[in-house]
């Protein structure tokens, strides 16, 4: 009831009624019709009789049977095209993130002062290397976090695009060498190399919006990147974890992560261990993002502190 | 005469016009005069496209001639006082027209013009802030604020209810 989701739902719901699309089309044929008029005055070619007599003749007629004939001649001959055009012109625009929207709804009025949306989207192959990306921006309303928003969105368009670029080049560095060691461009095309750039809205709350920007290829795991931007709504700057945790939030981290790794290796979990270079407690630039329930989550990288067949590894930690 | 723009914007009008009956129906809220706003709106737009500077905004500036139109119709119709930016900012306006709900639909239809159509266009339309501000003929910071205000308006009114 209270959500703007529900607001917006009832604003769809708005009936059309029939007669629109003949206002519309009568709109378009009256401008037309004056346009063809005035573009006669400036060529001097009627003399002002003529244009009363055209101006009674089409009060007497229907106006649009007569207009419309002209227009949508006019229309057939080169209109398709750009109709379809315009069309896909505007649906790009209102690229809105899918899991934003879903997740606003469930905010009350004043949550939504920060939202993500796609900035850029494009899909490009070259040489058989398919590659997407979909950059985000975050958009904030609240004016005393001023400098924030530019500065994240400068970070991950960076990013974005550093990221596309450098695994083009590894995709090509790769081609290079399969094609100099015997392989032909069919065996280079069933690979059907992949590159994405994408992200991920973590959570949003009226205090804090987090999300993910990951890069990958299917090619390699060792070039996977993740960036998380914990945005606060509130003071403005990016989130600690000692924002979040307090101050002695190494200690706590440690002990709970230590804990949790008990526990999985018990269900059948491998983590290194110490000697194996596994887990040693965190640095206090960890990567984290804060999850639906508001508690952060530790993510380590793939190898980092397990065999690389566990993938990344995520611990979430309660808040006091 | 470009023939090219003027196709594109007609195309461009039939076939988004639902949307912008909606949103002129959701300032004059009946359906007589919500038809009026958009067949006015779509034949002013055509008969200045030439004002059309760069066709990637085309659709802020349509819809800058749509919430025109609305507002010059709620004028005409005296239902609607114009006031300046300066008095709007200063009147709480969920006192004035309030009528105890917590539907937000109906709230943000009681805002002052202007943060009305902020939020319809941001929420209904999902326009980028720049987007807005083209609209509006605002400026970015000033939309963000005034935005930032409506919500919160908004969340009094709601409050207040449950209150």
């Amino acid at each position: 009831m209270k959500s703007m989701e529900e607001a917006k739902r009832r604003y769809e719901e708005i009936p059309i009624p029939e007669e629109l699309n003949q206002r519309v089309l009568d709109a378009v044929q009256m401008a037309e019709a004056k346009r063809v008029k005035q573009g006669r005055i400036a060529q001097g070619q009627v003399e002002q009789g003529q244009i009363a007599q055209e101006q009674m003749e089409q009060s007497q007629t229907k106006p649009h049977q007569k207009i419309y004939g002209s227009w949508r001649a006019r229309w057939a001959r080169g209109g398709l095209a750009a109709a379809a055009a315009a069309a896909v012109l505007f649906v790009t625009g209102l690229n809105t993130n899918v899991a934003f929207a879903e997740g606003a709804g469930r905010l009350p009025v004043i949550g939504p002062v920060a939202r993500v949306l796609t900035f850029r989207s494009y899909q490009t192959e070259m040489d058989a290397v398919h590659i997407s990306v979909e950059v985000p921006s975050v958009e904030m309303i609240a004016a005393d976090l001023k400098g924030l928003e530019a500065e994240v969105n400068e970070q991950i368009h960076q990013f974005c695009q550093d990221y596309a670029d450098e695994a083009r080049e590894r995709a090509m560095e790769y081609r290079q060498a399969f094609l100099d060691t015997g392989g032909t461009e069919e065996e280079w095309a069933a690979h059907n190399i992949q590159i994405q750039v994408w992200y991920e809205v973590k959570s949003q709350t009226a205090d804090c919006l987090s999300l993910v920007v990951t890069g990958s290829e299917n090619w390699t795991s060792a070039y996977q990147e993740f960036r998380y931007y914990n945005l606060d709504l509130q003071k403005g700057g990016l989130m600690t974890l000692e924002d979040v945790l307090g101050k002695d939030f190494v200690t706590r981290v440690n002990a709970e992560i230590e804990r949790q790794i008990e526990e999985r290796r018990k269900e059948g979990e491998i983590f290194w261990t110490a000697e194996e270079g596994g887990f040693s407690g965190i640095s206090e630039d960890v990567s984290f993002y804060l999850n639906e329930s508001g508690n952060p989550v530790i993510v380590f990288d793939a190898y980092s502190i397990a065999p690389g067949s566990a993938g990344r590894v995520e611990f979430e930690i309660p808040r006091a | 005469m470009n023939t090219d723009l003027y196709e594109e914007i007609t195309a461009y009008l039939i076939a988004n016009q639902n949307q912008f009956y909606r949103l002129a129906y959701s300032y004059v809220q009946n359906q007589e005069d919500a038809l009026d706003v958009v067949q006015n709106a779509v034949c002013r737009a055509l008969e200045h496209y030439e004002e059309l500077k760069k066709r990637e905004a085309m659709r802020t500036w349509f819809y800058r001639i749509l919430v025109n139109e609305s507002f010059q119709l709620l004028r005409k119709r005296k239902q609607f006082l114009w006031q300046d930016e300066e008095e709007i900012a200063q009147i709480p306006y969920e006192e004035k027209a309030f009528e105890g709900t917590t539907d937000v639909y109906t709230c943000i239809n009681q805002l002052a013009p202007e943060l009305q159509t902020i939020i319809k266009l941001r929420f209904y339309e999902e326009m980028t802030l720049r987007e807005i501000a083209q609209v509006t003929g605002r400026n970015l910071n000033t939309v963000k604020a005034k935005l930032y205000r409506g919500l919160k308006c908004l969340k009094g009114m709601i409050q207040e209810v449950d209150r």
